[in-house]
């Protein structure tokens, strides 16, 4: 590791300024990321802005029919609460699923979206529910929020506070994990929400998280598997890589959306 | 690990246009993405430092671009190497075309690149998209130039 400087501010007006202010800040969430980045020296801040100080930012809560989740808020939590398990249990179950019970108890929801590694696993919950990102300065459209593989909308001085996510009337969530990372080399949120059916792609875009439009069209037709069951995904903008050709991951994605699908209508 | 790339983008200048800008310095530089400092050490070798930010790691590389294979103005070689310190290395190239068209000049490119190291060790699932992500940005970035009469 470089030598670097760290700050835990009490609020998040502070956290702001911080990174507004100091040379080459970075946030620290969960550190999961972030910290085996520099272990490797493979990046060298000025200083680290710790967040786990700000009052506020886990919290759990209903909001309308949905739920806010803060984004300081760790997987584990998500994954073990009542009232996620209630509102939107595919969330619950989808958190469950990240990595192992070391990440789950450090890594954060803010730190995963801000991240947008293509292969997490929240983007395709924000994205597949359509929820809204909620930072110090706006609220932004998950279609908005991720703009490309490690790209978010955000500033560099702005924050991830939170997720609105709105209740779906069934979802469901399934990935194939690379056995080694425990990421996914391939999963699928199918959500039938009240304007429509969304079906959000992880693991396998060469540019992120993406939405699946001809799935989602066919399943707004009629939520069935057989609605899918002749659908293609075109390799073109699919990941290759050692792990898997882009051929073989699409044919992965349209099993995973399948899965999501049976988990929806259970 | 080795990458192979390719794409195309309309320009609406002559080709001897677009063949001018593809050998002006000035112009790489500010298309290169995270391009910090190019320095001409002869017509055809510059001395660059680049800095690439991918998620959470940021590293700068220093080394060389070259340009060769000529044959003007219809095609040439664009080929990068450099040194990411503890990160590892990166390097690639590019054949570009460039041929008329009815509303300009069509580009024409293949690229390949190649890195190693660190970089490359934590990098499988990262890094074939971001070499293609670099290399979109480059040629998007010079058409925009080009096309907003800059070159
Ligand atoms: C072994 C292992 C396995 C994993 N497996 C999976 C998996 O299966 N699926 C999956 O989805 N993920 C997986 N992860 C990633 C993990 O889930 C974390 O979500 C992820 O590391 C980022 O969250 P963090 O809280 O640790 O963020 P950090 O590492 O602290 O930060 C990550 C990045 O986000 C920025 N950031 C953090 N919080 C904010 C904020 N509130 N606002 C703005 N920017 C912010 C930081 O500056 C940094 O750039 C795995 C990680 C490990 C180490």
């Amino acid at each position: 590791m470089y030598a670097f400087d760290y700050q835990r501010p009490s609020a998040l007006d502070e956290a702001v300024a911080l990174l507004r202010d100091l040379d080459e800040p970075k946030v620290l969430a969960g550190g999961q990321t972030l910290l085996p980045t520099l272990k490797q020296r493979l990046a060298q801040p000025g200083s680290l802005v710790d967040l786990s100080r700000i009052p506020g930012l886990s919290g759990i809560e209903r909001r309308g029919e949905g739920l806010f989740i803060g984004a300081m808020a760790r997987h584990a939590q998500v994954a073990t609460s009542p009232l996620v398990q209630e509102v939107i249990p595919a969330l619950a179950e989808l958190a469950g699923m990240i990595g192992d019970p070391a990440v789950r108890n450090r890594g954060t929801l803010g730190g995963s979206i801000a991240n947008n590694d293509p292969t997490a696993d929240y983007p395709a919950a924000c994205l597949g529910l359509g929820a809204s990102i909620v930072t110090n300065a706006r609220t932004l459209v998950a279609d908005d929020f991720f703009t490309g593989l490690f790209e978010t909308a955000l500033g560099e001085d702005e924050l991830v506070v939170g997720v609105e996510f709105p209740a779906p009337a069934r979802a469901g969530y399934a990935k194939f994990r690379n056995p080694a990372s425990r990421y996914a080399m391939a999963g699928a949120f199918v959500a039938q929400m009240a304007d429509g059916v969304r079906v959000a792609i992880t693991g396998a875009g060469q540019g992120g998280v993406f939405r699946w439009a001809e799935a989602e069209e066919a399943l707004h037709a009629d939520f069935r598997p057989e609605s899918i069951a002749e659908l293609t995904l075109d390799a073109s903008d699919i990941m290759s890589d050692l792990h898997g050709s882009a051929d073989y991951r699409a044919q992965l994605v349209k099993v995973m959306t399948l899965r999501a699908l049976v988990a929806a209508l259970r | 690990m080795a990458l192979e790339m390719s794409g195309s983008y309309e320009l609406p200048v002559t080709r001897e246009k677009a063949w001018e800008a593809l050998n002006d310095a000035e112009i790489l530089k500010r298309c290169i993405p995270g391009c910090e400092e190019l320095e001409k050490a002869s017509d055809t070798e510059m001395k660059a430092v680049v800095v690439s930010k991918i998620g959470p790691v940021k590293a700068k590389f220093r080394g060389t671009v070259t340009l060769s294979d000529f044959n003007a103005p219809e095609s040439y070689r664009i080929s990068g190497e450099g040194d990411g310190g503890i990160a590892g290395f990166a390097k690639g190239g590019a054949l570009v075309e460039l041929t008329s068209s009815e509303t300009g000049t069509t580009l024409v490119y293949k690229a390949e690149a190649q890195i190693g190291g660190k970089l490359a060790q934590l990098g499988q699932r990262l890094v074939a998209g971001t070499a293609k992500k670099i290399a979109d940005e480059f040629f998007k970035n010079f058409a925009e130039a080009v096309a907003s009469g800059d070159a």
